[in-house]
């Protein structure tokens, strides 16, 4: 255990050690946040009424600061993982007294949760200046957990990708399609609450709603049932999609050992 | 009326350091600190027009510093520049249409396409006339033997090929002065003898001055006429490069073959043994001309077996440069150049 | 001018000869960027099917909108496409080359490359322009003049943006949110955003000149923003030249980078 701490450790000031980075990034929130804030303000005062489909004006704005420092934030692994198996640099990283899958999760953790962190606070900054005072502080907890399991659940679908190296040419076609899938059926730009009853239907049965959509939705309404519902919808596709990574990563092994990389 | 004139040259740049860690790049942003570095001090020489001139010195010597500033990309601290009657910092555009450069390590020919759109392309920056740039691109590939090679995507051929292609690319508008900078870094052997041979030939034919920076004595001796040496931005020795070989030259080496075997120890008086053949029949000596006649060493070596084969050479012109570059701090050498 | 014309395109040419090199990359490029505009289009078309309109605008004229933009991003990138990595070039060093050859320095690295996706872009644009209900032939070539001046705009404040790196020395971060942050706002409608809001819009981050007014041209004639754009293009283009010269003068003293002695 220890030794993954140390890989996510080294990470983590790595990525603190370039402050530019981390800086656009916080740019780039903002930017959105105050954009998004203005959007949806208008929106509102249009209809005449302080709620719609359930969501505040408050609510909304919130959910899509933690929609965005999740997009803007998330682990980039299948770009990490793609490269190192069509540079073959895999096999080094094999040859080491640790698990891959498990040394990608702590390094993805060291660069991602700075990163998050630091894009909330920044975003959120804004966002309490402009919309008020972030959901009780009691209604964390829910989300955390749900973020927790949707970072997973970005993980397992990006490490997927990166090891679709191993038979495609190019994975970031399939990097461009889950983003894009994320940005409509987890309702990044949107939430899902606002979309015709059909699509939210098929959002809820997908992965994409667990990743993004629900621990923005729980963060600024906590309610139990749709905690265990979105919970129950994570661990699910969690099953499904490590699973998935599990049999890709032992195919990609014996890929390797026959090819030789 | 010289090609190049250079008075007193000199550059200084303030280069900004800045230690790691997130604190030091805070501070870095409102307080930068500088320091002063003297790429060139008082730089002054002179090139002919047809000249072959040699440029040479070791890594940070201001060579670098010096080719920008004679193309005008950069400007100096102080000084006087004068290339082919233009100030070049000042009328950069107009020496252009005038100068070739190569750099070794920045290409100028197009990557993915085939050498000879770059060739049409540079047609159309220098304002060739059309039918003036095709016939000169024929004479060119004929000069270069790259005729078979234009139709090929430059990223495919190999590095001696892409080279003769990027020096036949700068002398398409038939610049009066050619600015070579690396031009052999990272040829094989044969790549560098056809590289050079072929600039030879061409400056020759059609009397372009070349000036050639490299850290390959070898370049020099093959192309340059005259040798300039730079070491911490001045000039450390000027010379005709037959000149520097026998002023500089006190020893040479020599290798002999016996009939019969010669011992372990073997030794020629006045003369330091470096190596003996594994099968000692043969050996590798070095004697410094001033201390012991040249004549005297060969008389011995005869008197020492039945001699089959000698080679007398100079030692190579690295180690000769190399000492240069040393002797730069002795003061009884500041007289040189 | 003649002459920098002739060289202009011969430089297209040679640019357009090495992007075919491989058509199956520009072809997929240009058919996933256009792809990719479409998949933000269909959060817009959700977003209006819940909410039909936003202080008088509509999806139809955010279909007049993202055609502009959409365009002008494409041509940006299809005529002067190093004005996307003008920062990264200075910063290393690269603008030798260009200083080397007797040609205008600007104009030379500004149409050096071409972006391959940015034929997608532009063709989007116009599918996007015909989808909006409102084509008719007078409105095709107000789109075309549109497209060009709104162009304009966006290259000279790419050049204006990256240009700050002769004296910052550093690349791509800053560029990159400033990038964002024009698309995002040429994107929004622009009846969102209160006069002080507008004000920066106009001038610091020129974005409705590249979405807002140009579509509101196409959507009927009017001299006055005809003129607003003409303005706009000139002002920013003699801004742009002037201040990548003043840049270009600190390059040549050698104090813009690190220099390799």
């Amino acid at each position: 255990m220890k030794k993954y701490f140390a890989v996510f450790q080294i990470n983590l000031l790595n990525t603190l050690a370039y402050p530019a980075e981390l800086v656009t990034r916080s740019g780039m929130i903002l930017i959105f946040m105050w954009v998004f804030f203005q959007l949806w303000r208008v929106t509102f005062a249009a209809s005449g009424s302080n709620s719609l489909n359930g969501l505040t004006l408050h609510d909304t704005i919130w959910y899509l600061l933690l929609a965005e420092t999740l997009e803007l934030g998330r682990p980039r692994v299948s770009r990490t993982i793609s490269d190192q198996v069509k540079d073959g640099s895999i096999a080094y990283l094999l040859n080491k007294p640790y698990q891959f899958l498990l040394y990608e999760l702590n390094n993805g953790l060291g660069e991602s949760l700075p990163r998050m962190a630091m894009l909330f606070v920044v975003g959120g900054a804004l966002v309490w200046v402009m919309a008020g005072p972030p959901p009780n502080l009691l209604n964390w907890p829910l989300a955390i957990l749900a973020l927790a399991g949707a970072w997973l659940l970005h993980f397992c679908t990006g490490a997927l990708i990166g090891l679709a190296a191993f038979v495609a040419e190019e994975v970031s076609p399939f990097e461009w399609i889950y983003q894009k899938f994320v940005f409509i059926l987890g309702g990044m730009l949107i939430p899902i609450d606002f979309y015709p009853g059909w699509l939210q239907a098929i959002a809820r049965i997908l992965p994409f709603s667990y990743m993004m959509y629900g621990p923005a939705r729980l963060f600024v309404e906590p309610n139990l049932q749709l905690f265990i519902q979105i919970l129950l919808g994570q661990a699910i596709w969690l099953l499904v999609l490590g699973g998935s990574l599990g049999l890709a990563f032992s195919r990609g092994m014996r890929r390797l050992a026959i090819n030789g990389g | 009326m010289p090609a190049i004139l250079v008075t007193n040259l000199t550059k200084t740049f303030r280069t900004k350091h800045k230690a790691a860690g997130l604190g030091a790049s805070f501070r870095s942003l409102f307080r930068p600190e500088y320091s002063p570095v003297e790429a060139v001090r008082g730089l002054s020489f002179e090139m002919e027009a047809g000249e072959l001139l040699g440029f040479i010195g070791p890594n940070g010597a201001g060579k670098s510093t010096t080719i920008k500033i004679l193309t005008g990309i950069l400007f100096p601290s102080s000084g006087e520049v004068s290339v082919l009657g233009y100030v070049p910092w000042k009328q950069r555009r107009k020496l252009a249409y005038s100068i070739g450069t190569v750099f070794g390590q920045r290409p100028q020919l197009w990557y993915h396409l085939p050498a000879i759109d770059t060739f049409t392309l540079f047609g159309k920056i220098y304002e060739l006339d059309d039918r003036e740039a095709r016939k000169r691109i024929a004479y060119l590939s004929e000069a270069f033997e790259i005729a078979d090679l234009l139709e090929t995507p430059v990223r495919k051929l190999s590095l001696g090929q892409r080279m003769r292609c990027e020096v036949a690319a700068s002398l398409l508008h038939k610049p009066k002065l050619l600015l070579l900078d690396e031009p052999s870094i990272g040829l094989d052997v044969v790549a560098k003898q056809n590289i050079r041979d072929a600039i030879r030939e061409m400056a020759r034919q059609e009397n372009v001055g070349v000036l050639l920076t490299s850290h390959d004595a070898g370049d020099l001796e093959a192309l340059c006429k005259r040798v300039i040496i730079i070491n911490h931005g001045q000039i450390v020795y000027q010379d005709k490069v037959s000149t520097l070989k026998r002023s500089f030259l006190t020893s040479k080496l020599v290798e002999v073959r016996y009939a019969e075997q010669i011992p372990l120890n073997f030794c020629i008086p006045g003369t330091e043994t470096l190596k003996v053949g594994k099968e000692r029949y043969g050996a590798k000596l070095r004697f410094d001309t001033r201390r012991t006649p040249v004549e005297r060493v060969m008389a011995d070596i005869s008197a020492a077996g039945t001699l089959v084969d000698i080679t007398v050479s100079d030692p190579p012109l690295e180690e000769v440069i190399a000492m240069i570059y040393q002797t730069a701090r002795r003061p009884d050498m500041a007289g040189q150049g | 001018m003649i002459r920098e014309l002739k060289f202009l395109l011969s430089l297209w040419k040679t640019n357009l000869a090495s992007v075919m090199e491989y058509r199956v990359a520009f072809l997929s490029q240009s058919i996933g960027m256009i792809l990719n505009d479409g998949v933000y289009f269909i959060v817009w078309i959700i977003f209006f099917d819940r909410f039909k309109d936003v202080r008088g605008w509509q999806l139809g004229d955010m279909f007049l909108v993202f055609g502009v933009s959409a365009s002008a991003f494409g041509l940006a990138g299809i005529l002067f496409g190093n004005a996307f990595n003008l920062g990264d070039i200075i910063v290393n060093g690269r603008l030798d080359y260009y200083l080397s050859l007797p040609r205008p320095t600007l104009l030379h690295v500004l149409a050096s490359r071409i972006v391959p996706s940015g034929f997608g872009d532009f063709l989007y644009g116009f599918i996007s322009y015909m989808a909006s209900g409102q084509f008719s032939l007078g409105g095709l070539g107000r789109f075309v003049l549109a497209v060009v001046l709104a162009t304009t705009v966006f290259v000279a404040f790419l050049i204006i943006v990256q240009s700050l790196s002769f004296w910052t020395g550093t690349g791509g971060t800053f560029t990159g949110m400033a990038i964002n942050a024009m698309v995002t706002f040429a994107l929004y409608p622009i009846t969102l955003f209160d006069n002080a809001a507008k004000f920066l819009l106009f001038t610091l981050v020129p974005a409705a000149f590249m979405g807002a007014v140009p579509a509101g041209f196409v959507h009927a004639s009017s001299w006055s923003l005809l003129g607003q754009m003409a303005l706009a293009a000139v002002g920013f283009l003699a801004l742009s030249i002037l201040l990548f010269q003043m840049g270009l003068r600190r390059y040549e003293s050698g104090s813009a980078i690190q220099v390799e002695v």
